[in-house]
């Protein structure tokens, strides 16, 4: 009988071939055998220009030209590898220091293996992108080598042997065949092959094989500027070190084990969600999970322990008599550990500390003395962590906790980060650096936090300079936000026309660019836009048709037609999502060629457009639209001011005018339509900072004006993106892009309705969109016209946000917009600032069957991709411009102090929170500032009230006016400048 | 499927079988003494994709592929929700009442037999694969290999493919093919600890077996067709030996744990065969799983007609056929062949059994052999 079984003695090619053996466990539970075969081949280059043997035998391409090699034959050399030298990091040497070899100073030539590379992306997704974005490079000369494929570096897992273990040694194999290999070529000067890593293991059994290699900080102190660099080697954990430490020493229960926490998430006795913090007591998070309809309360930081704002983690909930009410009083991070030491390993004997623990303490009696236990809410503690969300933090070092010796010699020295999110925790740092990093803005990163340390550990990236300075400050915030912000690569730009700013719309009809484009060049097509506005998106013109009706086109720049689907320039683009508009600087998501001009919808030129035509009668109802590719041209770009003062005035006759006129009168009956349907009109605080025109320093804080044009514009874009998303969701009614907004549930209202209730006996009706939006009307002030806004301010703050979806994930009556009042709704009329409304382009061309269904057009699983990444970005843009205003608050008020008129929106036990409406900024008003020493206070939760006494007699009041002396203040701990407010009366 | 494709022998020739197996010692038409197995060839693991798999040829050319696969089941009629009890009693009891409850069911096992030619849903190809099954559930040891933990099982489907055509009835093949397979199939390792979400090793090198090597006192069991011709009694028969068998007994046989094991069984077995009081004799105790008479294919074969009888040879046939038939066949004619009828005689069946049983007999060979075949 012939065995059935491949023969290693008979088979020629045996030895190419190699099988790999290991078990599979997938997520829903299977387990499952996997072999792979693995052919070995060797003609894989090493790619060292030192080397011929491996230029003859590598691949070629089509034209017969073999692959260039990466390393150079002359590399870099260290005080130990004079003779040059090629790097092979270890997966962990990565994972733990990206940022070294992002430098431009060291860390050249680099062999990245396949297997650490393969290992790096199951570890951590954006490190491995990182990497690969350095393989890409040219001048890094990263080369990607398949050491699992070629047959002498090809190393099969032993008997009893981990992964782990294995892959350490097919680094070592790898690195050993290097030194071999190039030993080979008789160069002059063969350079070392040296390994990084930071497994003591590992190194070790390197030295006994006869391989060159170091540990990270070994290696980087052979480098020229090794001092700076070593600040940016993460805190090594030695495991060993751990382990010894004495139980009583560890701080912060022990995580259960991941199929532990899996099971009990299963079986429904631990829940999982992501961690928040509270913005006003860093002791205190909460969580939401898919379980209750509440968040739960995670009070305390041995409960917290160690859960950092974002984490994905699993919780159990407390007993019963754990259970309290949430925090009414601020708590913040650096008032309670500021004279803590960060060079003792773990503080005290606890991981709460004893002021700590008095700040609880009277929450617990708080809690208890209330009479209704109703009020108390279910708490829980965190058992493990799913996954970490750590990123970079922009922060600065605590200057209280850097000792005087540090501050000149360049010893190192363990000192404290405060991160510029409250809500993250103090970062304990290890750096030589002490006295230049002082007063500067500076990048870390988390390492670690383990069991017997109070504070993460991170490390140093860089620093992004002093702070206060409006390049540091403004990078922070795109950080903080991760806004891309870096210059368009170069495979961006070349996906642009090559005319550049010549390009122009063909004159000859037959050109291919006129294919199915109307030519709409000889309407009266105008934009309104904010004053100094570059990139027109929309224009909109109206004339009268001999019927009666009136015809009104809305005009959106033909992005779609520049950004071809799935070329560099599209992908950048999805994933910028949106473009960021901050108060003196735009990071755009398109290039300035295509936003600025060949897109924009100038006056004067021609341009391609996207066009929405209605018929509309003199009502606004609408009688036919249809949608259509053309050639515009514009006749005039109007400010929102400038057409306000042509629309008052009567002199004003021109044609042109007559029709934004006519445009004014249609979009009163259509806004009076939507709030007839319940749409709603909410509020925030928006304030315009003016700017000094040459040095663009701020001088003044304006709130915004609202203007009659504003609302002309808004109106016809809302006409347009409901008419847009009917037509594509008819198209497509599985893979429309739309947006949404759900209606907020109904516990968002609890609290403000409550309040209304109790101090001004309105009531407030949630249903509908409608019935909220008649009982915020009812909700007036005679005395005080401001109040209504509070109210509209507050009720926003309520809601849920809108978000884009793609159409077959949601049930149609889901696809409501609340605020709105429209069944159906997306965003089309800004795609060069949007993402979405680009994929509404594509979507539209194709539903009027101007251009194919592309893949991006009907693949639901890359829209739902599209989607998540574009919300994301939308939010995070929103509140970078939110960061970015505040910013420049506070440096308009530099130096000034004004007394201005506030309301109270908040109440504490021990502080209240006003807003300004003047500079829309709201602050916390401690009563510890109110008086020395502290007034005693009284809080009546029920009734919103606060009393104090002794040192100072004053009773407070929820939405009470009070006037409050505002001037900047730079705070001590964050770094930041801010608007601080000192209390003068109460009205 | 009967035991066997219809055997194409005249009635003489089946005379002249039967008379030559009835003989003391019997003559085999291939010259095999009467306990002597027909060579195989074995290797195992020849499936990398399985977890346990193995292949036999037999010399008379047919041949079986046996593949083993695993999978994790939640165990059902287990409601993960009861706390944990009192730390003291966990203590205490626990260890003996997880031995307890390592309870393995008959569902964990599906076994699927496929046979060229059939349907899966043949009579003879569902009673072969019940025969296969019915051997390796009897004691409920083995389903007990396959307990994880109180929530999860592994389920483990069996294969079993004839590849070639059926020549002679494929049941010993298959079983012996099954064993191997069995003996060669490994379960990943568990790492995670009671009653968790298991979770396992992923090193497939550090997968134990399922049946550990290096003891003999556990090994799956083996399913071996002896038949019994008058009072010869004949192992391993050829498709021709079986086409003239009076007694066909499909014997399951697995290895007693200790020596008391034996009484263990006594609810499946026929018979007291106390046979291995003799502890001192060589080989292995064995004890009987199961036994099953197979319908033998003698009894559809087509009787001979004496020559009193046979108008060929001049006798003027009667006018009543009929009663004149059942006359004929219910006399015996000296080399005459008629096909048996009736039941085993029990001294028969005890003798069989006995027989299969013998320490250092037929199947302790059998069991030597295949422990020979080199696992990997």
């Amino acid at each position: 009988m012939a065995s059935l079984k491949r023969s290693v003695d008979s088979d020629p090619f045996a030895a190419n071939i190699s099988s790999k053996v290991y078990v599979r466990s997938t997520k829903s539970g299977k387990v499952q055998k996997i072999v792979r075969e693995v052919y070995l081949r060797q003609d894989i280059p090493c790619s060292s220009k030192l080397c011929q043997s491996c230029l003859k035998a590598t691949p070629r391409d089509a034209a017969g030209r073999p692959i260039p090699f990466v390393l150079s034959e002359a590399p870099a050399g260290t005080s130990v590898f004079t003779q040059g030298h090629y790097l092979v990091p270890d997966t962990n040497a990565f994972l733990s220091a990206m940022d070294l070899f992002e430098q431009s100073s060291a860390f050249y030539d680099v062999v990245v293996l396949q297997i650490v590379l393969e290992e790096l992306r199951n570890r951590s997704l954006p490190l491995y992108n990182r990497l690969v974005g350095l393989t890409q490079s040219e001048d890094k000369r990263f080369y990607v080598f398949f050491n699992e494929f070629r047959l002498e570096t090809h190393v099969a897992r032993e008997a009893g042997e981990s992964v782990n273990d294995r892959n350490d040694r097919a680094v070592r194999k790898a690195v050993a065949w290097y030194g071999e290999h190039l030993a080979r070529t008789k160069a002059k000067k063969i350079p070392a092959v040296v390994m990084l890593s930071n497994d003591r293991d590992n190194l070790r059994k390197a030295k006994q094989e006869g391989i060159h290699a170091c540990s990270l900080a070994e290696y980087v102190k052979q480098l020229k500027d090794g001092d700076r660099l070593l600040d940016m080697i993460p805190e090594t954990q030695d495991r060993d070190v751990i382990k010894e430490k004495r139980p009583n020493e560890l701080l912060y229960p022990e995580y259960f084990t991941m199929s532990k926490m899996m099971t009990g998430v299963k079986s429904g006795l631990l829940h999982q969600g992501t961690f928040n913090v509270s913005p006003y007591n860093y002791l205190e998070g909460s969580i939401r999970v898919p379980a209750f309809p509440k968040s739960l309360i995670v009070p305390g930081r041995e409960n917290i322990n160690r859960a950092v704002d974002g984490d994905l983690v699993v919780v159990e909930v407390l007993p019963r008599d754990q259970w309290k009410e949430p925090s009414t009083k601020v708590i913040e991070e650096d008032a309670i550990t500021r004279n803590e030491n960060p060079d003792a390993e773990g503080g005290g004997d606890d991981a709460v500390s004893e002021k700590e623990r008095k700040a609880l303490q009277e929450e617990v009696r708080r809690t208890h003395s209330k009479t209704t236990e109703g009020h108390a809410q279910p708490t829980a503690r965190v058992v493990g962590v799913i996954k970490r969300n750590w990123r970079q933090y922009v922060g600065h070092i605590d200057q209280s906790s850097v000792s005087k010796s540090a501050q000149q010699g360049r010893k190192q020295d363990t000192v404290f980060v405060i991160p510029m999110d409250k809500k993250i925790p103090k970062i304990r740092l290890r750096t030589r650096q002490v006295a230049e990093l002082l007063g500067k803005r500076i990048l870390v990163t988390i390492d670690a936090w383990d069991r017997g340390s109070r504070h993460p550990v991170g490390h140093f990236i860089r620093s992004l300079g002093e702070l206060e300075t409006k390049a540091a400050e403004t990078e922070a915030l795109l950080l903080e936000y991760d806004v891309q912000y870096r210059p368009f690569p170069k495979t961006v730009l070349d996906c642009l026309p090559k005319e550049g700013h010549d390009w122009k719309v063909p004159e000859s009809l037959d050109d291919l660019g006129w294919r199915d484009r109307e030519d709409l060049r000889h309407l009266l097509i105008c934009s309104i836009d904010p004053i100094g506005c570059q990139d027109i998106d929309d224009a909109l013109h109206c004339r009268p048709l001999p019927n009666g009706n009136l015809e009104v086109g809305v005009h959106i720049a033909d992005v779609s037609h520049f950004v071809k689907p799935n070329n560099a320039m599209d992908t950048e683009a999805s994933i910028r999502g949106t473009t960021v508009y901050l108060v003196d600087k735009r990071i755009d998501m398109l290039p300035m060629l295509l936003g600025t001009d060949l897109c924009s919808l100038k006056p004067y030129v021609e341009r391609y457009a996207f066009s929405v035509l209605w018929e509309l009668t003199p009502d606004a109802d609408i009688v036919s639209m249809r949608f259509t590719k053309s050639v515009i041209k514009s006749r005039e770009a109007f400010s929102y001011e400038q057409a306000q003062l042509r629309v008052d005035d009567a002199s004003q006759q021109d044609e042109l005018t007559s029709s934004i006129r006519a445009l004014m009168a249609l979009s009163r009956k259509l806004k009076q339509k939507r709030m007839d349907a319940g749409a709603l009109s909410l509020s925030s605080p928006e304030v315009k900072v003016q700017m000094e025109s040459e040095t663009s320093d701020p001088i003044d804080v304006k709130t915004k004006q609202h203007l009659d044009t504003m609302s002309l514009v808004e109106e016809f874009m809302l006409l347009a993106n409901i008419s847009v998303a009917r037509k594509i969701y008819e198209a497509f009614p599985q893979t429309a892009i739309l947006r949404r907004h759900g209606a907020p549930p109904k516990t968002n209202f609890d609290e403000l309705a409550n309040q209304l209730r109790v101090k001004r006996g309105f009531e407030l009706s949630i249903e509908s969109s409608r019935a909220l939006a008649d009982s915020l009307d009812t909700c007036v002030d005679p005395k005080e016209p401001f109040f209504n806004t509070l109210i509209r301010i507050l009720a926003t703050r309520c809601m849920m946000a809108a978000e884009y979806f793609c159409s077959g994930t949601q049930a149609y009556p889901e696809f409501r917009h609340y605020g709105l009042a429209s069944e159906i709704y997306t965003h089309f009329t800004s795609p060069i600032r949007r993402y979405a409304d680009l994929v509404a382009h594509r979507q539209l061309a194709a539903a009027i069957e101007y251009e194919a269904v592309g893949p991006g057009v009907r693949s639901r699983g890359r829209l739902e991709a599209v989607c998540k990444n574009i919300n994301i970005r939308h939010r995070n843009a929103q509140m970078a411009g939110r960061a970015s205003v505040a910013y420049y608050v506070g440096q308009a008020l530099r130096g000034k102090t004004t007394e201005e008129d506030g309301f109270i929106m908040k109440i504490l036990s021990n502080g209240f929170v006003v807003l300004v409406p003047r500079f829309g900024i709201d602050s916390l008003i401690r009563l510890r500032d109110l008086a020395e020493p502290e007034p005693e206070a009284t809080f009546d939760a029920e009734n919103y009230v606060l009393t104090m006494s002794g040192s100072k007699e004053l009773r407070l009041e929820l939405f009470q006016k009070v006037r409050v002396r505002v001037m900047d203040q730079k705070d001590e701990t964050s770094g930041k400048r801010g608007a601080k407010m000192e209390f003068v009366k109460a009205y | 499927m009967a035991s066997t494709q219809h055997v194409l022998l005249s009635p003489a020739e089946l005379a002249y079988l039967h008379e030559a197996l009835s003989l003391t010692p019997p003559i085999r038409p291939d010259g095999r003494a009467p306990m002597q197995f027909r060579p195989l060839v074995a290797e195992t693991e020849i499936l990398p994709g399985t977890n346990g798999s193995a292949r036999i040829c037999f010399a008379d050319g047919t041949e079986a592929i046996v593949g083993v696969k695993a999978e994790v089941e939640r165990t059902r009629g287990y409601h993960g929700d009861e706390q944990e009890e009192g730390g003291e009693e966990e203590e205490e009891g626990g260890e003996e009442r997880r031995e307890g409850e390592r309870e393995g069911q008959g569902e964990w096992v599906e076994l699927t037999v496929e046979i060229p030619g059939y349907r899966d849903d043949d009579a003879g190809t569902a009673f072969l694969a019940a025969m296969l099954s019915e051997a390796l559930l009897a004691d409920g040891r083995f389903a007990k290999k396959l307990w994880i933990s109180r929530r999860f099982h592994w389920k483990l489907f069996l294969d079993i493919l004839l590849i070639s055509p059926p020549l002679s009835y494929p049941l010993p093949l298959l079983s012996l093919t099954t064993h191997l397979a069995l003996l060669s199939t490994r379960l990943p390792r568990l790492k995670s600890e009671g009653d968790e979400d298991p979770f396992f090793d992923d090193d497939w090198a550090a997968a134990p077996y399922l049946y550990p090597q290096g003891t003999t006192t556990t090994r799956p069991p083996i399913t071996l067709l002896v038949m019994a011709v008058g009072r010869n009694i004949i192992f391993d028969p050829s498709k021709e030996e079986l086409a003239v068998a009076d007694v066909v007994l499909a014997v399951s046989v697995g290895e007693a744990a200790t020596n008391s094991a034996s009484t263990k069984g006594k609810g499946k077995a026929i018979g007291g065969m106390d046979i291995d009081s003799a502890a001192a004799q060589p080989g292995r105790s064995l004890r009987l799983l199961s036994v099953r008479t197979v319908d033998p294919p003698s009894r559809v074969t087509p009787p001979g007609m004496p020559n009193a009888t046979n108008s060929a040879y001049g006798v003027a046939v009667s006018v009543q056929k009929q009663p004149e038939a059942r006359t004929v066949e219910a006399q015996a004619v000296e080399g005459v062949w008629k096909a048996p009828r009736g039941g085993a005689k029990p001294a028969v069946m005890a003798a069989l059994v006995q027989k299969v049983l013998e320490r250092g007999g037929v199947a302790d060979e059998v069991l030597d052999a295949l422990e020979a075949v080199e696992l990997g």
